[in-house]
C-alpha cells in the first residue's frame, strides 16, 4: 500500500463512519480538515500564482485570486540573465544535500543498530544525548560551530555544509531507524548469524534490504533538510559560487527591483526536485516489508 | 441469568466477509466457540462486545436490541489472552476500577464486593500486591476477577488461558468451569485449542471460514459431526478419510477402497449414487497383530508412543491411515498387521460438499449423546440440566 | 491431507548425512545478572539422534539449546562437537542450523533466496548448490513455491522453508526451537510426524526443544526433562513415561498427569501399599489409565487388548464428572479422601455422574515416591 492509499484509507475510515459518528462530529472533522488544508497549500498556491503573474498584475490594487494574465518572464530572468547564476546554486543544493544525506544514513545505520542490538558502556548516555541535540535550536548551534569551523579552516567549504548538515539531520535519521531496527525481530538475525554471517555482513545483507522504506524515508527527511538549510549556510559561506539555492534566492532581493515574481520562480524551482523526488521514491516506502518473517 | 441471541449477523471487512449469516442463542450456558484461527469467532466475540459494528443483523441481551450500543452501553464483561489489567494499580484497585465507574454501589459495599469476588477466585491474600508482583496464572485471576465483579449479563473470554502453560491451564478450566456454574452467568468463550472446547463447554459451536458449522454438546459433535470439516477439526489424530466407492449386493452395502471391501454393512436404506468418502476416527480402528485376521492389511510406517496410547500410521493400499492403540500395543515399524473397520463407527461425507450422508449409529449405551440439546438453530435449550 | 502426500525421493546428495556427529555438554552454567538460567547441566548427544528437551516455561531449555548453537555466552562449562571444543565459537564457526519458533525467514528474500544464504558461506556453490536448493524444496513439496515471498506463504508452508533452510547445508547439529508451535493443532500433529521421518531419513543429529510433552513422546529418540535449570531425568519416551525419576518427571509427562496420593488415603480405601526396604512411601502415584470400572462381574473392564496385571480389590468411589475429550474420556472420582481422575477409552457403561461406582486398581502400576519426591 503505497502512502497516498494509506491517507485516502484513512480518510474513508473516518468518512464512512467506521464507528457511526454524529452529524455534529463528521461536520467538525470537515471544517479542521478544510482549514488545515487551506493554511498548508495556500502558500503553494500563491508562490505559484506569483511566480507567473506579471509585475502589472501583482503590484496593481485590484489583484484576485485568479490573475488575469500569465506570464514565464520572472522564469525567463531566473535562467537567462547572467546574474542569477541557478545552475551554480542548483548544483551546489545537490552536492551538499546528496553527500549529508549518504553520510547520514550510513552513520545512522550503524549507530541506530548499536543502540538497537549492542550493549556498550555509555550507550545510554549517547542515545539520550542524540535526543538531546534534535531538540536544540539551530540558532544556538551556530556561533559554536562557526567558532569549531575557523579552528579547523573551513568556514566558506562545501566541507564546512557537509559537516554541519550531517550533524543537524544525523539526530532525525538516527531516530527514525533506531525505532524500526527495534521493531526487527532479532531472530533474523541470530539466523544469519547461524547460517554464517558475520554482523557486518548480517547488517548488510539482512538488515538493510529489510528495512529499505525506512531507509527511503530517512534518506528523503535528510535530504530536504539539507536542501532547505538556510541559516548555516548563509553564516558559513561567503563566495557567491558555493551558494545553495535558499541563500541564492536571497540576493535576489538586492540584485534586481520588483523582485516578488523572480523570488517566488526560484522557489517553485527549489520546491520541484522535493516533490519529483518524494513521488518518485514513494512507492520505495512500502509498508510491510517485514510480514511473514516471524510468526506470531 | 441473560439470554444472549444473535440474528442474522454478518460482518464485512471491506470485500471480506469475516462472519456470514450467524444466528445462536445462549442463556446461562457456557457457550464455546471454536474453530481455527481466520474462522470469524474472534469477530464474533467482538461484536457481541460491541468492539466491532456488524455489517447487518441484529444482537439481543434479553431481548433488547443492543446492535447500536457501544460497549459500555451493553452489560457485558470481557478477558482478554492478555490479561489487560491496569499496571500502575494494586489488585484491589483493578477488580474494584469497574464497579466505581459503573455501579450505584456505595463504598463499603464496592469493599465487600471485591473480597467476595478475591475469595472467589482465591486471591484474597494477593489484594493488596502490585500487579506486576503476580505469576501469569495470578493475573488471569485478578483479570477474571475484575470481569465479573460487575455482575455482567453476558461474560466473553477470548482465548483467556492461552498464554498460561499446561498444568495451570487444565486448573483454571475447572476453576472457570465452576465458578460460571455458580454464577450463572451467560458466557461465551472463544478457543482454538479443541481439548479445552471438549471440556469446558456446555455446548460447542464450531466455525470456519465465517460460517457457523455445528453446534451442540461437545460429545455429539464429536460423535455425529454434520459435516467433513468438523469431523476433521475435533479430534487428534485426525479422522482419517479415505475416497471409497460403494457396491449394493443383496442388500448389503460394500465400501470399497479400489476394489477391496474395507466393510460391509447391512443397514444401509438409501441407495448413495454421488462419490463419497468414508471417515473413520483413529481410535475407532481396530489393530490386529495378524494380517489374516482383518478385513484389511497395512503396513506400520511409523509409531508414536503416547504413554497411555501409540498413534501408529498405516499404509493401507498406498494411502496413509492413523490408527490409535493402546500403548501396551507395541507394533513396529515395517509390520504387516491386520485392519477392522467397524461398521457402527463409520461416517460417511458427501465428497464434493462435505454434509456427512452416514454417521455412527446410536446404540443403547450411547443414548447420553441424545439428551444434549438439539443441534438444529433456533431449538436450543438450556443445556445446562442435560449435560452436567 | 497426509495420506495424499507422496514420499520424496529416496536418492539424493542429502541423504544419509555423515556430517552429523555427537555433542558434549559438560556442567554448563548460564547466568543473568542473579538468575541462574541453567546450572550445572551435563548433556550427552549421540550422533543421528533425536533429544527433546522437554520443560515448563522458564526450566532453561531454550537457553539450553542458544548456548549450544553459540548465541550466548556460558558462564561456565564446556560443549563439545565430537572432540572439538566449540565453547568460545562464534555461532558462524559451530557448523550448527536452527529453526526458530518464529521461523525467522529473511523477508526480504524468496524461498529460493532464503534456502541459498546459508550455502554462500560454504563451499558449495554453482549448479550444485541450485541442485542442493531444488532437492530440498521438493523433499518439502515446496518445489512450487520457490520464487515466492515468506509473506505469501502459509504457516505451515513458513515453517517448511524454515526447516528446509536449516537442513540445507547438512550441518553437524540441527537445532529446533519449538518449531512447531505456531502451527494449529491438526498441522502440528501430522508435521512432526514428517518430521521426525525426515530425521531418521537424514540421520541429523538434532536438539528439539518443546513445552509439549505429547510432541517429545511422538518424537523423541531420548528426552531430557528440565525443571529450574536442572535436568530431571534422561531416558527414552517409555522410561520418562514409565519409570519416571521422581515427582516432577512423573506429573510433567502424560496428559491427563498422573494421580498423587496419600498413602495413608489409598490404605484406606483398603488398597494394599507397596512397601520398600526404605521404608513407607510419602507418596503413591497411579496413571489415570490404570484405574479401571468394573463389569457386571467384578472384574477390571479394560477393554480391548488392556491386560490388567495385579489388578487391586474394588474400591467405591464417587464419579464427579465424566468429561469426554475426543479419543477417551476422563472421569472425576472422589472417595476415602481420594482425589483422583481415571481415563478410559470408551464411556464406561452403567457410570454416571453424581453415583457410586466400584473401580480396579492396576497394583503393578502404583509409583511410589519418598518424601524428597524421588522414586522409590
Amino acid at each position: 500500500m503505497t502512502v497516498r492509499e494509506n491517507v485516502a484509507n484513512g480518510f474513508r475510515i473516518v468518512l464512512d463512519g467506521h464507528r457511526r459518528s454524529s452529524l455534529l462530529s463528521r461536520i467538525g472533522f470537515y471544517v479542521a480538515t478544510a482549514l488545515t488544508l487551506l493554511f498548508s497549500l495556500y502558500p503553494f498556491y500563491v508562490m505559484f500564482i506569483t511566480s507567473i503573474s506579471t509585475n502589472e498584475s501583482l503590484y496593481s490594487r485590484d489583484r484576485g485570486v485568479i490573475p488575469k494574465s500569465f506570464t514565464l518572464e520572472h522564469y525567463e530572468v531566473i535562467f537567462g540573465s547572467g546574474s542569477f547564476p541557478v545552475q551554480t546554486y542548483f548544483w551546489n543544493s545537490l552536492s551538499v544535500a546528496l553527500v549529508t544525506s549518504v553520510i547520514a544514513l550510513v552513520v545512522s545505520i550503524l549507530g541506530a543498530y548499536s543502540f538497537t542490538r549492542l550493549d556498550y558502556p555509555g550507550g545510554t548516555l549517547i542515545r539520550r544525548g542524540i535526543i538531546v541535540v534534535y531538540m536544540l535550536a539551530a540558532i544556538t548551534l551556530v556561533i559554536p560551530l562557526f567558532q569549531l569551523l575557523v579552528r579547523f579552516d573551513l568556514v566558506d567549504t562545501k566541507t564546512s555544509l557537509y559537516i554541519t548538515y550531517t550533524v543537524k539531520t544525523l539526530p532525525l535519521t538516527l531516530y527514525i531507524l533506531w525505532n524500526y531496527f527495534r521493531s526487527i525481530p532479532v531472530e533474523i538475525e541470530e539466523a544469519a548469524f547461524i547460517d554464517g554471517y558475520s554482523r557486518l555482513e548480517t547488517i548488510a545483507r539482512v538488515i538493510v534490504p529489510v528495512s529499505l522504506p525506512v531507509l527511503v524515508a530517512a534518506f528523503l527527511f535528510s535530504f530536504k533538510i539539507a536542501w532547505n538549510e538556510y541559516l548555516f549556510a548563509s553564516v558559513f559561506l561567503q563566495s557567491e559560487a558555493l551558494y545553495t539555492l535558499p541563500i541564492g534566492i536571497e540576493t535576489l532581493d538586492s540584485a534586481f527591483q520588483n523582485v516578488w515574481g523572480e523570488i517566488m520562480a526560484a522557489s517553485i524551482i527549489t520546491t520541484l526536485p522535493i516533490i519529483v523526488m518524494f513521488l518518485y521514491l514513494e512507492k520505495y516506502m512500502v509498508e510491510g516489508l517485514t510480514a511473514g518473517a516471524v510468526e506470531g | 441469568m441473560s439470554e444472549l441471541r444473535l440474528e442474522n449477523v454478518r460482518k464485512e471487512f471491506g470485500s471480506e466477509t469475516a462472519v456470514s449469516e450467524l444466528s445462536l442463542t445462549a442463556d446461562g450456558d457456557l457457550l464455546v466457540l471454536v474453530g481455527p484461527s481466520g474462522c470469524g469467532k474472534s469477530t464474533t466475540l467482538r461484536m457481541i462486545a460491541g468492539l466491532e459494528q456488524p455489517t447487518d443483523g441484529k444482537i439481543f441481551i434479553d431481548g433488547e436490541d443492543v446492535t447500536r450500543r457501544s460497549p459500555s452501553g451493553r452489560s457485558i464483561a470481557m478477558v482478554f489472552q492478555n490479561y489487560a489489567l491496569y499496571r500502575t494499580m494494586n489488585v484491589r484497585k483493578n477488580i474494584g476500577y469497574g464497579l466505581k465507574h459503573s455501579s450505584a454501589l456505595s463504598k463499603s459495599e464496592r469493599i465487600e464486593k471485591v473480597e467476595e469476588i478475591a475469595e472467589m477466585f482465591g486471591i484474597s491474600e494477593l489484594l493488596d500486591r502490585e500487579v506486576s508482583a503476580l505469576s501469569g496464572g495470578q493475573k488471569q485471576r485478578v483479570a477474571l476477577g475484575r470481569a465479573l465483579v460487575r455482575d455482567p449479563d453476558v461474560f466473553l473470554l477470548d482465548e483467556p488461558l492461552s498464554s498460561l502453560d499446561a498444568k495451570l491451564r487444565s486448573q483454571m478450566r475447572t476453576e472457570l468451569q465452576r465458578i460460571q456454574q455458580e454464577l450463572g452467568v451467560t458466557t461465551i468463550y472463544v478457543t482454538h485449542d479443541q481439548k479445552e472446547a471438549m471440556t469446558m463447554s456446555d455446548r460447542l459451536a464450531v466455525m470456519n471460514d465465517g460460517e457457523l458449522q455445528q453446534i451442540g454438546s461437545p460429545e455429539a459433535t464429536y460423535v455425529r459431526p454434520e459435516n467433513r470439516f468438523v469431523a476433521s477439526f475435533l479430534g487428534s489424530p485426525a479422522m482419517n478419510f479415505l475416497d471409497i466407492d460403494v457396491e449394493r449386493r443383496n442388500g448389503h452395502t460394500r465400501y470399497l477402497l479400489d476394489s477391496h471391501e474395507l466393510v460391509r454393512v447391512s443397514d444401509d436404506t438409501q441407495a448413495i449414487d454421488r462419490p463419497i468418502q468414508l471417515g473413520i476416527r483413529p481410535e475407532d480402528l481396530t489393530l490386529l497383530d495378524d494380517p489374516d485376521d482383518g478385513a484389511t492389511t497395512g503396513t506400520v510406517r511409523h509409531v508414536e508412543y503416547q504413554g497411555n496410547d501409540s498413534f501408529v500410521r498405516l499404509e493401507v493400499n498406498g494411502r496413509i491411515v492413523t490408527c490409535v492403540v493402546p500403548a501396551s500395543v507395541r507394533p513396529r515399524q515395517g509390520d504387516s498387521v491386520g485392519l477392522n473397520f467397524p461398521p457402527d463407527q463409520i461416517h460417511l461425507f458427501d465428497m464434493d460438499a462435505g454434509d456427512a450422508i452416514r454417521s455412527p449409529s446410536v446404540d443403547a449405551s450411547d443414548t447420553r449423546i441424545e439428551t444434549g440439546p438439539s443441534t438444529t438453530e433456533g431449538n436450543e435449550t438450556d443445556s445446562r440440566g442435560a449435560n452436567r | 491431507m497426509a495420506e495424499q502426500r507422496r514420499k520424496p525421493s529416496e536418492s539424493s546428495s542429502l541423504s544419509e548425512s555423515s556430517a552429523s556427529g555427537a555433542v558434549h555438554v559438560d556442567g554448563l552454567t548460564k547466568q543473568y545478572d542473579d538468575v541462574v538460567a541453567v546450572s550445572d547441566l551435563d548433556l550427552h548427544v549421540e550422533p543421528g539422534e533425536l533429544l527433546v528437551l522437554l520443560g515448563p516455561s522458564g526450566c532453561g531449555k531454550t537457553t539450553t539449546l542458544r548456548s549450544i548453537a553459540g548465541l550466548e555466552h556460558v558462564t561456565d562449562g564446556t560443549i563439545h562437537f565430537d572432540d572439538e571444543d566449540v565453547t568460545r565459537q562464534a555461532p558462524q564457526r559451530r557448523d550448527v542450523a536452527m529453526v526458530f519458533q518464529s521461523y525467522a525467514l529473511y523477508p526480504h528474500k524468496t524461498v529460493r533466496g532464503n534456502l541459498q544464504f546459508p550455502l554462500r558461506k560454504t563451499d558449495i556453490s554453482g549448479t550444485e548448490a541450485t541442485e542442493r536448493v531444488e532437492e530440498i524444496a521438493e523433499l518439502l513439496e515446496m518445489e512450487t513455491h520457490l520464487d515466492t515471498r515468506p509473506a505469501q506463504l502459509s504457516g505451515g508452508q513458513r515453517q517448511r522453508v524454515a526447516v528446509g533452510r536449516a537442513l540445507v547445508r547438512q550441518p553437524h547439529l540441527l537445532c529446533m526451537d519449538e518449531p512447531l508451535s505456531n502451527l494449529d493443532a491438526k498441522l502440528r500433529v501430522e508435521t512432526r510426524s514428517e518430521l521426525r521421518q525426515l530425521q531418521q531419513r537424514l540421520g541429523i543429529t538434532t536438539i528439539y526443544v518443546t513445552h509439549d510433552q505429547e510432541e517429545a513422546m511422538s518424537i523423541a529418540d531420548r528426552i531430557a526433562v528440565m525443571n529450574d535449570g536442572r535436568i530431571e531425568q534422561v531416558g527414552t519416551p517409555e522410561d520418562v513415561y514409565e519409570r519416571p525419576a521422581n515427582e516432577f518427571v512423573a506429573s510433567f509427562v502424560g496428559d491427563p498427569p498422573m494421580n498423587f496420593c496419600d498413602p495413608d488415603d489409598v490404605q484406606a480405601a483398603g488398597i494394599e501399599t507397596p512397601q520398600s526396604a526404605a521404608g513407607s512411601p510419602d507418596t503413591i502415584g497411579i496413571r489415570p489409565e490404570y484405574i479401571y470400572p468394573t463389569d457386571s462381574r467384578g472384574e477390571p473392564a479394560a477393554g480391548d487388548r488392556v491386560e490388567v496385571d495385579r489388578p487391586s480389590d474394588p474400591v467405591v468411589l464417587t464419579v464427579e464428572l465424566i468429561e469426554p475429550v475426543g479419543r477417551a474420556y476422563e472421569i472425576q472420582l472422589t472417595g476415602h479422601g481420594l482425589d483422583l481422575v481415571a481415563r478410559l477409552r470408551t464411556r464406561p457403561d452403567d457410570v454416571t455422574e453424581g453415583d457410586s461406582s466400584e473401580f480396579v486398581f492396576d497394583l503393578d502400576r502404583l509409583t511410589t515416591f519418598n518424601d524428597a519426591g524421588e522414586v522409590v
